[in-house]
């Protein structure tokens, strides 16, 4: 965790209650619960939907190895890629108490574990797989496995025993999202769906969120993470010691749409609605709108504004990153996204928990 | 340079300041998932850029060397990252076993034999004192442990049943051990707050003390004196579920070199070599030290009556609320008025939780007190969160009621409230 903000003030001030408890929560339930129902829950919906197209790639690649098929396997690696990006400004639940996150998107790959097992006689079962370490497994291992260092990978390049592995891990990987999608809708080891956790937040007996104050405490804080990850982590890291084994998605050359993902997951979280799902519901920008339409506007052209600034660094970006012509165009998004993660920490939390 | 973030807020609290700051200067408003992951606010700028730096530190994945990046996992281990088991920077599960989802680890010592460091646990040959139940590809991992769980049945004292549930483990070793073994399950604990406890003097400590139970409250409390690998000599205990660590420099390189089996200053290779540098060590023990403590919630009337219960009850004889930490090469973490509901002493704990293993001075029933702050918001941060060394406890009222020994007399004052009481005093556990 990066970042250095003091979100919601509300909290300290709502500790002033002079019979310790009667200052309003956030008043907006819809808003809370709209967030699970039209933004969370579709977007694991949609993941598990791209990891079941993805799973299918595989199966076709591993009965026929082809360009095509390898295409096709390539593409649905990358389509199911979105959704899961699109998940980062909000990575609290299940998502992140279950292993789900490491399960699917661990880094660096264990390339030399990855070979033995490749070179191992040991019947690749999914109980087997399963039980893999999480670097040997998830998306970036696919992703390896798929595009090769380098993006030398041809699809007569796959041995027999690398394509069932694929298909092996594509199975797993849509599992995982299986699960993920259900943990949020479903009771599972009996314990509450985490929607309804999240929705009833501020209700009596709610242990989790005991207050819809600290939900939207959540969502602002989820929203300020991400922006702060891109901008200082995933694209500073490499960056700064211009290294591309720092990258993500180095495999495929997907970084730069990863992180543009990542910004669309705020807008998705802020305005409570999930285009590439076909959801929406009332969001914090609603709310906004309402009190402070001119922050409103401010805040859907900042995330716009990074979404650019990120689409104009020459992919991809393991070369710009050593390209000094391409520096500017870096340095550029990095600003905009921090502009962004500004007004989330300062204005817009100071408009919704004041 | 990774941004600093925006100034600090200090908390501007209306009624007891340091009851709702309870990391002090390092409290955070924050009673999100992410409240045990955030920096403290009153870092300066180096010292928050090292803290950025272990950020990165803790949460990177290893992987087995040769590697351009983490190389050094293993051979043996028990997860492949620090954050892998305590997830955002708090609890584990009470997981256990094959796979990459296994999150607790089994301590393991003999009987009878020769420690490995002066006063110590006996080290089980081929295994030492912890058993790494992972392996890389063609080593052997040490052995697996499986858990299961027996029901025990209790009745509150106004007559309403509960029924806890006690862990049984069981381990398939891949060379079977001479000699019997002892065995201990441990959950992972979260890891914020960590520099101010690091940062109360050790005459507060043995202050707090009261091995013979000179005021014969029937709380004793002793300080758990440990081979401290830097200084070579005994020094309190303050880390780990028995207070077997007596830094935090020394909980992050033995977690590095004992649960990642990657290889470090304090504890390298046998011919000296290791797999990550002092710089790293000292920015993931740093970046402990500086986690922020979260503020407390606001209380309802139920809690503000639930912490006059707590005191009542007397938990607070151990689960002491209020400390000062001393001098502290982190000017953040020293001179801070805290609330921390611990002593940092080993306690008596009864039967009930007894793991019958040694470690240091603390014998087969002594545990050490928890920390109690942020507690209310373990079922936020993890979902499914559990409580007590072994992750035995599904809710807080189970985690009182398996108190035994020193805690015995606090416990039956719980037990036999009323059930508003008991909500009340759990209440105010949740503000925490």
């Amino acid at each position: 965790m990066r970042y250095s903000i003091a979100l919601a003030l509300s909290l300290s001030l709502a500790a002033c209650g002079s019979d310790g408890g009667t200052v309003a929560d956030f008043d907006d339930a819809a808003l809370v619960a709209d967030f699970a129902d039209q933004v969370a829950v579709p977007t694991y919906a949609l993941l598990d939907q791209r990891a079941a197209a993805l799973e299918a790639a595989a199966v076709a690649l591993e009965a026929a190895p082809s360009a095509t098929t390898l295409e096709a396997a390539k593409a649905a690696w990358v389509a199911t890629r979105s959704p899961w990006e699109q998940n980062e400004a909000f990575l609290f639940g299940p998502v992140s108490s279950f292993g789900y996150d490491p399960a699917m998107d661990s880094w660096p790959v264990n390339t030399n574990d990855l070979e033995a097992v490749l070179a191992a006689p040991d019947e690749l079962t999914a109980a087997y797989i399963h039980n893999l370490p999480d670097s040997q497994k998830g998306f970036h291992t696919i992703e390896y496995l798929l595009w090769g260092e380098g993006q030398a990978r041809e699809a007569e390049d796959l041995t027999a025993r690398e394509l069932t592995y694929l298909t092996g891990l594509s199975r797993e990987l849509h599992a995982t999202t299986t699960a993920l999608a259900a943990s949020w809708t479903t009771s599972v080891d009996g314990r509450t769906p985490y929607r309804d956790v999240f929705a009833t937040a501020g209700e009596t007996g709610n242990t989790a969120y005991p207050s819809r104050t600290a939900a939207v405490q959540e969502l602002l804080g989820g929203m300020a993470a991400i922006c702060d990850e891109v901008a200082n982590g995933k694209i500073a890291d490499p960056y700064d010691a211009h290294d591309p084994n720092l990258v993500e998605s180095q495999y495929s050359y997907n970084s730069l749409v990863d992180f543009q993902d990542n910004l669309r997951s705020v807008r998705n979280a802020y305005t409570g609605a999930v285009a590439d799902a076909g959801t929406s519901g009332r969001g914090l920008a609603a709310w906004v709108a309402e009190r402070d339409p001119a922050l409103d506007t401010r805040v859907r052209a900042e995330i716009q504004a990074a979404i650019d600034a990120l689409a104009a660094i020459p992919a991809p970006f393991r070369d710009a990153i050593k390209d000094p012509t391409a520096y500017a165009t870096i340095e550029a998004a990095q600003a905009a996204i921090r502009t962004l993660q500004q007004t989330i920490e300062g204005d817009l939390t100071a408009t919704v928990l004041p | 340079m990774k941004r600093a973030g925006l100034a600090l807020l200090v908390v501007a609290a209306c009624g007891d300041e340091a009851a709702l700051a309870p990391g002090g200067d390092t409290t955070i408003e924050d009673r999100t998932s992410q409240a045990y992951r955030l920096p403290a606010p009153n870092l300066d700028a180096d010292a928050l850029a090292l803290h950025l730096d272990g950020d990165v530190a803790f949460e990177a994945t290893f992987v087995t060397a040769p590697a351009p990046v983490n190389g050094g996992l293993g051979p043996v281990y028990n997860h492949t990252s620090c954050i892998g088991c305590h997830a955002r920077d708090g609890r584990g599960l009470p997981q256990i076993g094959t796979g990459p989802t296994s999150q607790s680890l089994v301590r393991v010592s003999l009987a009878e034999g020769t420690p490995a460091v002066p006063g110590g646990a006996v080290p089980v040959p081929g295994v030492g004192t912890q058993l790494q139940d992972h392996a890389i590809f063609g080593a052997a991992l040490e052995g697996t442990p499986t858990l299961s769980w027996t029901d025990v049945d209790g009745a509150y004292g106004d007559g309403a049943a509960y029924q806890l549930r006690a862990p049984q483990l069981a381990i398939a070793w891949s060379e079977e051990p001479e000699g019997a073994v002892m065995t201990s399950l441990r959950q992972p604990p979260p890891v914020f707050g960590l520099g101010l406890l690091e940062a109360i003097d050790e005459p507060t400590l043995t202050a707090l003390a009261d091995p013979d139970d000179r005021d014969g409250d029937g709380i004793s409390g002793r300080v758990n004196y440990v081979w401290d690998a830097q200084l070579g000599r005994a020094m309190p205990g303050r880390f780990g579920l028995k207070a077997n660590t007596p830094t935090l420099r020394q909980q992050a390189a033995a977690a590095y070199v004992n649960d990642m089996g990657v290889t470090n200053p304090m504890f390298p290779e046998d011919d000296g070599a290791i797999e990550i540098d002092a710089a790293r060590l000292d920015a993931t023990a740093f970046y402990t030290a500086t986690l922020a403590v979260p503020a407390r919630a606001t209380a309802s009337a139920a809690a503000n009556r639930g912490e006059q219960l707590f005191d009542q009850f007397r938990c607070t004889g151990c689960h002491v609320p209020t400390l000062v930490t001393g001098d502290s090469p982190i000017a953040a973490v020293a001179h801070q008025t805290i609330q921390p509901f611990t002593d940092l002493l080993v306690h008596d704990m009864g039967d009930g939780l007894a793991d019958g293993r040694p470690d240091f001075g603390a014998d087969g029933r002594e545990w050490r007190t928890s920390p109690l702050w942020g507690i209310g918001l373990a079922e936020t941060v993890l979902v499914g969160a559990r409580y007590l060394h072994d992750g035995r406890a599904r809710t807080l009222d189970e985690a009182i009621l398996w108190h035994g020994g020193e805690a015995e007399a606090a416990r039956e004052r719980f037990r036999r409230a009323s059930s508003s009481d008991r909500a009340a005093l759990v209440a105010f556990l949740m503000t925490l």
